[in-house]
């Protein structure tokens, strides 16, 4: 760690207070010189809040420096209807460390006009799917999937259900349904047509 | 076929016709070829009411084949998505006449407790269904019944009087209506009261439907 400038000595204090964690001081090792700040969890899992432009650096270092060799999971918030206000969604990545048996997660906040984050499939390639539930889910586009498709709903269908202001009965469920229904007509029933 | 016309005209019931009505009805009703459309939980009951414990062999039924050009009654066992509905339509296309829907389970046959974007409240919105089982999932001696239940329908079929008179009176389509469930929350619709009233299909949204620009969304 850099020594503390006087103007970041109060927050730096209250962390030093804190009792030694392991994890976080390999964590805050691997991170060292990037803008990020340590957030806390409920669960008491390390967290890592920072902007979007670092995601892609930060989950390298904390592969390859850190030792977070397992990507458990990328994941998606809205918090639309607690703070409704921008930035909107929060990305979630968590690590796992079979090797030291500890977690860290990560935090990326985005705003819903430009809901799109770096992919990080060519680290874990296992990424792929989450980010492609994310995206069809919350409408967040992870640049530079190789195969950014809707995983859940079919394709075409336009809206993102997991999203606060999706109404729970869907926004025209049937749609695709509908127009696949006439073509289907069309060639079953030549005189209808 | 000459000689049939002539037997139907020669009584007023068309004793040939319903003699051979019967017949045709009684090895219908007794060769069910099931489709199991295994979708969710109900498949497991399906599976156990094919089996030897519940045995639809009893009542000719137990005959389940996996190409839909091999069967007569396809069993929806399950929770149907509106992605999912089209290779459901499709099977059922793909079968041969004459072809039942049982809707098993109240998935299939209302939505059941999935009120949600990506449910089909009902299949009988897509198919015609004949028979409905209620339960979730029901009891495969639920869905037996049922099955004897729809031999009964069959019985009541007229094929041969309605080929002589020259009578559609297969249903290929299903209501075409699409149905949302109750919600509490607000004001009840006279479709949610009665889906099936005459008046509640006007006033429901249909299939022919065209769709907004607005709420198309943002793919493509």
């Amino acid at each position: 760690m850099t020594a503390p400038d006087p103007a970041n000595a109060a927050p730096e204090a209250a962390v030093d207070t804190a009792p030694e964690n392991p994890t976080e001081t390999r964590v805050r090792a691997a991170l060292d010189g990037l803008e990020v700040s340590f957030g806390a969890a409920q669960d008491a899992i390390v967290c890592v809040e920072f902007e979007r432009e670092l995601l892609h650096t930060v989950m390298e270092r904390l592969r390859d420096s850190a030792g977070f060799e397992t990507l458990t999971f990328v994941t998606c918030v809205d918090h639309l209807a607690s703070t409704a206000t921008e930035p909107r969604f929060e990305v979630v990545h968590q690590l796992i460390s079979l090797a030291h048996g500890d977690r860290v997660r990560t935090r990326v906040r985005l705003t819903s006009d430009d809901a799109t984050l770096a992919s990080i499939t060519d680290l874990w390639p296992g990424a792929g799917f989450m980010e492609r539930e994310a995206y069809d889910m919350f409408g967040v586009r992870f640049e530079g999937h190789p195969n950014l498709k809707r995983l859940l709903m079919p394709e075409g269908y336009g809206h993102h259900p997991l999203r606060k202001d999706f109404p729970q009965q869907g926004i025209e469920p049937d749609r695709l349904y509908r127009e696949w229904d006439r073509e289907r007509r069309k060639d079953w029933n030549p005189k209808e047509s | 076929m000459g000689s049939l016309t002539e037997a139907r005209t020669s009584s007023d019931e068309g004793f040939l016709a319903t003699r051979l009505d019967a017949l045709i009805n009684w090895g219908r009703k007794n060769s069910l070829w099931p489709m199991p459309l295994g979708l969710s939980c109900c498949g497991i009951e399906l599976m156990a009411m094919i089996g030897p414990r519940f045995d639809i062999s009893r009542f000719g039924a137990e005959a389940a084949r996996f190409s839909p050009r091999q069967c007569d009654l396809m069993i929806v066992a399950g929770t149907l998505t509106w992605k999912m509905a089209k290779a459901a339509r499709t099977i059922y296309d793909q079968m041969p006449e004459p072809k039942w829907v049982l809707a098993m389970g109240v998935c299939s046959s209302s939505g059941g407790m999935y009120d949600s974007y990506s449910v089909v409240q009902g299949i009988d919105s897509i198919l015609p269904v004949d028979i409905y089982v209620p339960g979730c999932p029901p009891r495969p001696d639920a869905v037996i019944d049922a099955i004897l239940k729809l031999q009964k329908k069959i019985e009541r079929e007229s094929p041969i009087k309605n080929l002589l008179a020259g009578t559609e009176v297969v249903e290929h389509e299903g209501t075409g209506v699409i149905r949302r469930q109750p919600n509490h929350a607000v004001e009840r619709t006279e479709l949610d009261r009665h889906p099936h009233s005459p008046a509640a299909r006007e006033t429901a949204v249909h299939f022919g439907a065209a769709s907004p620009e607005s709420l198309r969304g943002d793919d493509q």
